[in-house]
C-alpha cells in the first residue's frame, strides 16, 4: 500500500500534479524497481508549480542522480520500508533547496553541453593605424570593453602597448572577480571565498591596481601604464571615440548557479569546452536574470579599506598614470545581495530548466 | 559480452588500494588466466567512479571525462571474468547504482558484488584522518558527534554512513543480486596472519592460483595521533594558499604518506572508550542483518566486532605538544629535503634556459638584424612610427601583432 501510494505520487507529478507528498493520498502501480529519491520527486513538483515541465524533462529529472557531495537519494517518509539502515525517510517539502538544486545542476549541466557554443563573436579586421593595448583589472569591466574593441578591428597587443588597468571600488571588484571565475572552472560559494581571500591577506592579483601596474613595470615604461578609476579617460587611451554601455551587473543568484553548474560540466566535458561553454553559452542565458547583484558584506569593509589606502598610497609613490579618483577603491555600503540564498539560485536554475526544454533562453538579451 | 563481473564497490581503509595496485600491474598475467582488470593507469577506476558518481575531487575529476563507460565498454567486450574495484562507489545512488549496473551488462551477466569491510572501531578514527588528508579541519571530536547524529544531516555524516554503512551499501548495490553473489571479505581483527586478508581478497576474486607480483608500494599508510594533529593544523594555516592540485603531492603525498606516515613509534589514533559501546551495538546490529540476509562471508563476521579500547587513551584534539613538534621538525626536514630537490632541479633548467638564450644572442647578433631591430624600435617609440609599422604588417600580410 505504503508502495503504491509513492506510485501514485510519482505518477501526480508525471502529470503535472503539484500537491505536497503529506497530503496526498492516492495510489498507482509500481512503474520501475525503486520509487525516484524525495530530491528528485519534490524538484518535479518544484518544476510543476513553476512551469509546464515536458515528459521528457520530467523523466530525465526523476531518472538523474544528484552530482557532488551531499545527501544521497532519500525514500518517502510513510511509503520507506522499515529499515534499521540508512537515513531516514523525509517529507520531500522538508529537504534543503541546496539538495534539490545538486539534482538541478545534474540536469542543467546536461543541457548546456547539449546545447554546445554559439558561433564565435565577430571579430573585424585589424586596423594598421589602431591604437596597441593592453587592458587589465577588473574583470567585469574590462572583459566587454575588449571584445567591443576586438569586433571593431582593435585587437589588443601590438608593439610598445599602452597597458590600461580599470578599477572602480574593491568590494564591487571582488564580486567581480568572483562572478567571472563562477563562469571558468567553478569556485566555492561566495562568502567562504570572500572569508579565504581575507585570511590570506591579499587582494587577487587581477584587482590589485598597485599589482598589475608593478607586473607590467618589467615589460614596459612606466608612462606606457595608466591605472584608470574613471571610465570616461579609457577612450582616448585607446585611441577610440567610445566605449560600449557598461553591462548590467548580474543577478547574485547568476554566478552562484553558474559556479555549480561549471562543477559538474567539468565531468561531462574537457576543461577548455567547459570555460567556453560557461562564457560563451551559459552566461548569455543568465545575463538579463532580474535580482540585485552580489556585495561584499560590511564585516569585510575594513581590510578592504586598509588595502585601498595601502594602494593609493603605492599609486601616488610609484608615479604611474592615474585617471580619476583613487578614493572610489574604498567599499560602499550597498544594497546588493550579501550571500546568493540556495532558494533564489533554486527558482532561477528551474527557470533555466523550464527554459531549455523549449529551446528558449530564460531571458529576450543577449549578453 | 563478460561471463562474469566482479564488482568490488569498498569500503574504504580495506586494503583497497595495495589490491589495485596488485591488479594493475598484474593486468597481463590476469589477462592470460582470463580475468580483464581494465585500467589505463593505477586510479583509472577511481576517475571512472568519479565519472559515475558525478563528482569533484579537487580538479582530479578532470581526467574522469567518459571514464566509467569506457571502462564499462571494456568489460562488456572481454570475454571472460572481469574486475572493477573502487571504494567510493561504495557512495552510489540508487539512481547510480541502476546506472552502473545495466552498462555492465546487468541482468545478462553474472555479476557479483564484493565488499571488503573492517569493524568501525578503526574505521572511525581512520576516515577522520582520511578526512583530514583531504584538507578538512573539523577536530575528531566534531567528526564524532556528526556521525553519531541521527538524522545524518551534514555531509560529513551523509559520506561517511554512504561508504561506511554495509546493510546500506548492500541495499543499494546488491537490492536485486541473489545473496551468493554478494560477497563480504573482512578484514582481520589486529594481529592476525600478514597475509591472511590477501588470501581473503585472492578467494573473492579467484585469484588464488595465480602466480602475482605483490612487490606493490602503493598503500594509503595510517598516521599517528600527533601526526593527524599536526596535518590538521597545517591545513588550518594553509589551506586557503595551497591550490588543491599542489595539496595532493605536497601536503597528502609528500608529508603525510611519505614522512609522518613512517613515525611508528608515536600514539596510534583510535576511538574513544565511552563510543565503543555505541559502536559495537552497530557492529552487533550489522551482523546480524549479515547472518539474515545470508550473503557470502569470506572471514569472519566477528572481525567486525573490532579491538576492545586502547589504554591509556591519547585524545588527537589535545595532544602532547612535545610530540606535534617532533613530528613537525619531521615534516620540517621532508620538506627542506624536497625543496632542497627542487632547487636543483630550478638550476639545471635555467642552465638549460640559459645555453638556450646565449644560442639565440649568436644568432641575433648579425649586423642586419641589429639594423632592423634599431629601425623597429625607433619607429615604435612614436604614433607616426606605429602607424607605419602598422601599415608595413597588414601590407606583408602578417599577423597584426608584434613578436
Amino acid at each position: 500500500m505504503t508502495d503504491r501510494r509513492a506510485w501514485g505520487w510519482v505518477r501526480h507529478l508525471q502529470q503535472g500534479g503539484t500537491t505536497p507528498w503529506a497530503d496526498w493520498t492516492g495510489t498507482a502501480e509500481p512503474q520501475g524497481a525503486v520509487v525516484p529519491g524525495a530530491q528528485q520527486l519534490e524538484l518535479v513538483r518544484r518544476l510543476n508549480l513553476a512551469g509546464v515541465p515536458g515528459p521528457r524533462l520530467v523523466a530525465r529529472v526523476l531518472a538523474a542522480g544528484a552530482p557532488g557531495r551531499g545527501q544521497p537519494d532519500l525514500e518517502l517518509v510513510g511509503a520507506a520500508r522499515e529499515s534499521r539502515f540508512g537515513p531516514r525517510p523525509v517529507d520531500p517539502a522538508t529537504v534543503p533547496d541546496d539538495e534539490l538544486l545538486r539534482v538541478a545542476v545534474g540536469i542543467l549541466a546536461e543541457d548546456v553541453v547539449a546545447r554546445g557554443l554559439p558561433a564565435p563573436p565577430k571579430e573585424g579586421r585589424p586596423r594598421p593605424w589602431r591604437r596597441h593595448y593592453e587592458l587589465h583589472g577588473d574583470p567585469e569591466l574590462v572583459a566587454p570593453i575588449r571584445a567591443y574593441l576586438v569586433a571593431r578591428g582593435r585587437p589588443p597587443g601590438g608593439g610598445n602597448p599602452v597597458h590600461v588597468i580599470l578599477a572602480t571600488d574593491l568590494g564591487r571588484m571582488l564580486a567581480h572577480v568572483w562572478t567571472a571565475r563562477a563562469f571558468g572552472s567553478g569556485l566555492p560559494a561566495w562568502r567562504g571565498w570572500l572569508r579565504t581571500v581575507e585570511r590570506h591577506g591579499s587582494l587577487p592579483a587581477p584587482i590589485d591596481p598597485l599589482v598589475a601596474a608593478r607586473t607590467r613595470t618589467a615589460h614596459a615604461p612606466t608612462n606606457r601604464i595608466h591605472v584608470v578609476f574613471d571610465r570616461d579617460a579609457v577612450p582616448p587611451l585607446l585611441g577610440v571615440r567610445r566605449l560600449p554601455e557598461p553591462q548590467p551587473e548580474l543577478a547574485a543568484e547568476a554566478p552562484d548557479l553558474a559556479r555549480r553548474i561549471s562543477g559538474v560540466a567539468g565531468l561531462l566535458v574537457p576543461d577548455d569546452q567547459r570555460k567556453a561553454l560557461m562564457r560563451r553559452t551559459v552566461r548569455p542565458l543568465l545575463a538579463g536574470e532580474p535580482g540585485r547583484p552580489l556585495s561584499v558584506p560590511e564585516e569585510h569593509h575594513g581590510w578592504l579599506r586598509d588595502h585601498a589606502a595601502r594602494i593609493t598610497d603605492g599609486l601616488s609613490r610609484a608615479g604611474y598614470a592615474v585617471h580619476g579618483d583613487p578614493a572610489v577603491l574604498a567599499p560602499v555600503r550597498e544594497s546588493g545581495v550579501g550571500a546568493p540564498a540556495p532558494r533564489s539560485t533554486l527558482a532561477l536554475a528551474i527557470r533555466m530548466m523550464l527554459a531549455a526544454q523549449s529551446g528558449v533562453d530564460t531571458t529576450d538579451e543577449e549578453g | 559480452m563478460s561471463t562474469r563481473v566482479l564488482l568490488h564497490v569498498g569500503t574504504p581503509k580495506t586494503g583497497t588500494s595495495y589490491l589495485q595496485d596488485v591488479l594493475f600491474r598484474n593486468q597481463e598475467t590476469l589477462k592470460d588466466a582470463g580475468i580483464l582488470y581494465p585500467a589505463e593507469r593505477f586510479d583509472s577506476h577511481f576517475l571512472a567512479a568519479l565519472d559515475l558518481l558525478r563528482l569533484p575531487w579537487g580538479g582530479l575529476e578532470l581526467d574522469a571525462h567518459g571514464l566509467w563507460e569506457r571502462t564499462a565498454a571494456a568489460v562488456r567486450a572481454w570475454p571472460g571474468t572481469a574486475i572493477i574495484s573502487h571504494e567510493i562507489l561504495a557512495t552510489a545512488s540508487r539512481t547510480q547504482v541502476v546506472r552502473a549496473l545495466s552498462s555492465l551488462g546487468h541482468p545478462d551477466v553474472e555479476l557479483h558484488v564484493v565488499l571488503s569491510v573492517r569493524d568501525l572501531v578503526r574505521q572511525i578514527p581512520a576516515e577522520w584522518q582520511e578526512n583530514v588528508k583531504h584538507r578538512r579541519v573539523f577536530t575528531f571530536h566534531e567528526f564524532l558527534e556528526a556521525i553519531q547524529d541521527p538524522d545524518r544531516a551534514g555531509p560529513i555524516a551523509s559520506w561517511f554512513w554512504g561508504v561506511q554503512e554495509i546493510p546500506y551499501i548492500l541495499d543499494r548495490w546488491a537490492a536485486d543480486l541473489p545473496p551468493e553473489r554478494v560477497h563480504l571479505v573482512t578484514v582481520p581483527a589486529p594481529g592476525g596472519p600478514p597475509d591472511l586478508l590477501w588470501e581473503r581478497f585472492c578467494e573473492a576474486f579467484g585469484l588464488t592460483d595465480l602466480d602475482l607480483d605483490r612487490a606493490s608500494e602503493r598503500t594509503n599508510p595510517s598516521l599517528g595521533s600527533p601526526e593527524t594533529a599536526l596535518l590538521r593544523r597545517i591545513n588550518l594555516k594553509a589551506n586557503h594558499e595551497v591550490l588543491p592540485l599542489r595539496y595532493r603531492p605536497l601536503v597528502r603525498e609528500l608529508l603525510a604518506h611519505q614522512t609522518l606516515s613512517r613515525r611508528s613509534d608515536s600514539p596510534r589514533l583510535t576511538l574513544p572508550p565511552q563510543v565503543h559501546p555505541w559502536a559495537q551495538e552497530l557492529a552487533g546490529a550489522w551482523i546480524d542483518e549479515i547472518k539474515a540476509r545470508g550473503y557470502h562471508v569470506i572471514g569472519d563476521l566477528d572481525d567486525l566486532v573490532g579491538p576492545p579500547p586502547t589504554q591509556p587513551y591519547v585524545d588527537p584534539d589535545q595532544p602532547a605538544e612535545a610530540e606535534v613538534a617532533d613530528a613537525a621538525v619531521d615534516a620540517i626536514r621532508a620538506l627542506l629535503r624536497e625543496n632542497g630537490r627542487l632547487l636543483g632541479v630550478e638550476e639545471e633548467l635555467n642552465s638549460q634556459l640559459e645555453e638556450t638564450r646565449q644560442a639565440l644572442e649568436r644568432s641575433y647578433l648579425r649586423p642586419s638584424y641589429l639594423a632592423r631591430e634599431r629601425i623597429v624600435r625607433k619607429l615604435d617609440s612614436n604614433r607616426v612610427g606605429q602607424w607605419l609599422l602598422g601599415l608595413y604588417r597588414f601590407g606583408r600580410g602578417r599577423s597584426s601583432r608584434s613578436a
